[in-house]
Formats: structure tokens, sequence, C-alpha cells
């Protein structure tokens, strides 16, 4: 009985509020809110039952050998520990959902690797007040003027002035 | 050299960009196969020095060391009187109309110039400021996108708590089941035997009060009509008595 007491983690809900996300935030005080009430109710029940007198019984109850039976039969009953169907079911969601992170985590690096190329490229520019246009045109490629689409003044279309 | 005058005169332009385009573009365009790839150094802010507005300083340093320096002021002099004396150069109607235009020209540059180039000079720092800040914001956007991601990174570690706790739920339910289970035998026991205890106690209660009604009524029943005669007027004559006593002792 008292093995199943050391299963209970310590959860530090201040460290996890933190790292939850806005947008998770409903879902995190709804699990706490169950998860206190669930805790509440276990503190309420005391571990073990309090004891049965057997001797004030069997002074009290006059049909013989009943007391005796009922003692046999309670020493005797081993009460069974409910089954626990639901701790596999969060094993596989945590091994799912450590995949999912992991992808999540390589996408977030390649995301992280494209901005810091581009910071870089921002930051190798030549300052503008030492540019000249051409280095302007490699630097902000989209801003190329098309001599070859457009061969007249301005270069593109009225439409983009 | 005219570059040289209006650089001076416009002695505060900072910006050289559209005119290094120019510059610059044309020497770029002429090295097309050996192309030095290094960067080209900045263009001087200001142009060449020079001396009355379009006697570069150089001729002056170059003439130091032999003549001193008035010694370009004496060469100039002497070449113009040179040129007026032999009539190689012919003064007409021409050249006071060349000093009149030049004479004004020259005013209007000295006395606007300055103002022109900072108008001009406003012009282009705006449009380097706007093309700035873009580049600002789009560095500080990146960089807190970066960060963002850093942090939703951090974030993704906090899972395993999301399942401890559910793991602890879990763990919690079943041991408060497990609980309620004996609490549930234990007082099922308890009131059973009680039950026996309370059913002994009523058995007993019955049996005596039975036993005393059917006491009460077969001594009732015994008490028969001879004896119930004989206890009247057994009764009446100790009233009778009594009352002999109670007179005597009033009138005693």
């Amino acid at each position: 009985m008292a093995a199943r007491r050391v299963a209970l983690k310590a959860i530090d809900w201040v460290a996890f509020a933190e790292r939850v996300p806005p947008n998770q935030r409903s879902n995190f005080n709804a699990l706490k809110t169950r998860s206190d009430a669930i805790s509440a109710k276990l503190t309420s029940l005391p571990e073990t039952p309090a004891p049965i007198d057997w001797s004030y019984y069997r002074t009290a109850v006059a049909k013989p050998g009943m007391v005796d039976e009922f003692e046999k039969k309670f020493k005797g009953l081993k009460i069974p520990e409910p089954i626990d169907t639901q701790t596999s079911v969060i094993n596989a969601q945590e091994a799912e959902a450590t995949k999912s992170a992991m992808a999540y985590i390589e996408e977030s690096k390649v995301r992280i690797a494209e901005y810091e190329k581009e910071l870089l490229k921002f930051k190798n520019m030549v300052p503008f007040d030492q540019m000249t246009l051409e280095d302007y045109y490699e630097a902000f490629p989209e801003t190329k003027l098309d001599k070859v689409k457009y061969p007249y003044w301005p270069h593109k279309p009225i439409a983009d002035l | 050299m005219m570059s040289r005058l209006v650089i001076l005169s416009a002695n505060s332009l900072k910006g050289s960009g559209p005119f290094g385009a120019g510059l610059v573009h044309a020497s770029r365009s002429l090295h097309t196969s050996s192309q030095s790839r290094a960067p080209v150094p900045p263009l001087p802010e200001t142009g060449g020095k020079v001396r009355h507005g379009i006697f570069p300083e150089e001729i002056f340093q170059l003439l130091y060391p032999k003549t001193g320096v008035t010694g370009p002021y004496m060469l100039g002099t002497g070449l113009i009187t040179y040129l007026l004396s032999k009539e190689l150069y012919v003064i007409n109607n021409e050249t006071l109309s060349a000093i009149c235009i030049f004479s004004v020209i020259i005013y209007g540059v000295k006395k606007f110039g300055p103002s022109v180039a900072a108008f001009a000079d406003k012009l282009n720092e705006e449009k380097l400021a706007k093309a700035q800040e873009v580049k600002d914001l789009a560095m500080s956007g990146l960089t807190q996108a970066i960060e963002n991601e850093k942090k939703e990174q951090w974030r993704v570690e906090g899972r395993a708590m999301l399942f401890d706790a559910k793991r602890n739920n879990v763990a919690m339910l079943l041991e408060t089941n497990y609980r309620e289970r004996l609490h549930m035998v234990t007082n099922e026991i308890k009131r059973r035997l009680d039950y026996q205890i309370a059913l002994q106690h009523l058995n007993r209660r019955l049996e005596q009060e039975h036993m005393i009604n059917w006491v009460e009524k077969s001594v009732i029943g015994s008490i028969t009509p001879q004896q119930e005669k004989e206890s009247i007027a057994k009764c009446i004559a100790d009233l009778k008595m009594l009352a002999k006593n109670t007179q005597a002792k009033a009138t005693v």
C-alpha cells in the first residue's frame, strides 16, 4: 500500500506554468484544477481504515463462531489493487509527443538558420552612404530594374511607380 | 575641374552617392574582362583643394620649393600680361559680357550655393534614413524571430511535466479507489456485526416484555371470584378499623 505513494512525482506548477505558451493557457488551468481536485480527494481519505475491535464483538455477539469466522475471513482478505489501464496510454502519448516535438525543434532550427543567414547578410552589407547603385541592386535583388523586359524608362510597369 | 568648382562652393556636400554612381559605374564598365573583385574604396568626402575656385592647390605646392609663396601668383600675373600685351587675347565686347556673366554666376553660387547644397543633402539624407530604417527594422525583426524560436524550443522541453502530471493524476485516482475499497470492506463488516448485536438486543427486549405481560396476565387470571370477595371484605374491615382509629385519635 505504501509503495503506491512513491509513484507520485513532485510537480513544480510554477515552472510548468512558465513553459505553457499563451494559447494553451486555458488547457493548463483546466488540468491544474483537475489535479488539485484529485489530490484534495486523496488527502481527505485516511490511508488505512480504523481497526475493528474484535474482542468487543466477541463478547457482544451471542452467536458463537460468527465473530471468529468474520475475523478469519477479514484477515485473510486481500483487496485487489485497481488495474492501471491509462499509464501505458499516457506513455504512448508521451512518446508521440516527443517525436513531434523533435520534428518541431528540427524545423525551428532550420528556421533559425534561415533567419541567421539573412541577419548575416544585413550585417555584412555595405553601409548605405558608401553604397553604389550596383551594390544596392546586389543587396536587394528585387529592386533591380529589368531593362530587357521593359527597355524604356522607367523600366517597370507604370502601376508599380 | 568643373566638378571641383561645384564641390568647393557647396562645401557642405556630404553624400557622394549619386556622383559616385556615375563615376564608379563608368569605371566598372570599362574593366569588362579582368575584373578585380576587390571592394572599391569609398569616394573622398570633399574634392581636391583649390584656390580661388579654379586653381588646384597642387600647382602652388609644386612651385613652392622654387619660387616660394608668391610664385604662382607671379606666374599668373605674367601670363595675363603676356596675353594682353601681345594681343593673343583681344579685349572686345565679348570680354565685357564675359565679365558680367561670370561675376553674376560667381555671386549667385557664393550666395546660394550652401543652402542649395544643404537642401540636396537633406533629400539624400532622407532617402538614406528611410533605407536605414527599413534595414534596422528587418534586422530587429529577424533577431526577434530568432529569440521567439529559441523560446519555443525551451517551451517544448517542458512537455515532460505535462505527462508527469497526467501520470500523477492516474496514480492518485487509483490510490483513492483502493482506499475507498478498504474503507468499504471495513464498514460492511462493522455494519453486519452491529446488525447482529442490534438483533440480539431486540430479541432480548421482546422476550422481556412478553414475559412481563404473560406474568401479569397469569397473576390477574389467578385471582378467583372467591378470593376477590374475601379480599374486598378484608379491605372494608381494615378501612373500618382505620376509620375508628382515626376517630379515636381525633377525639383525643
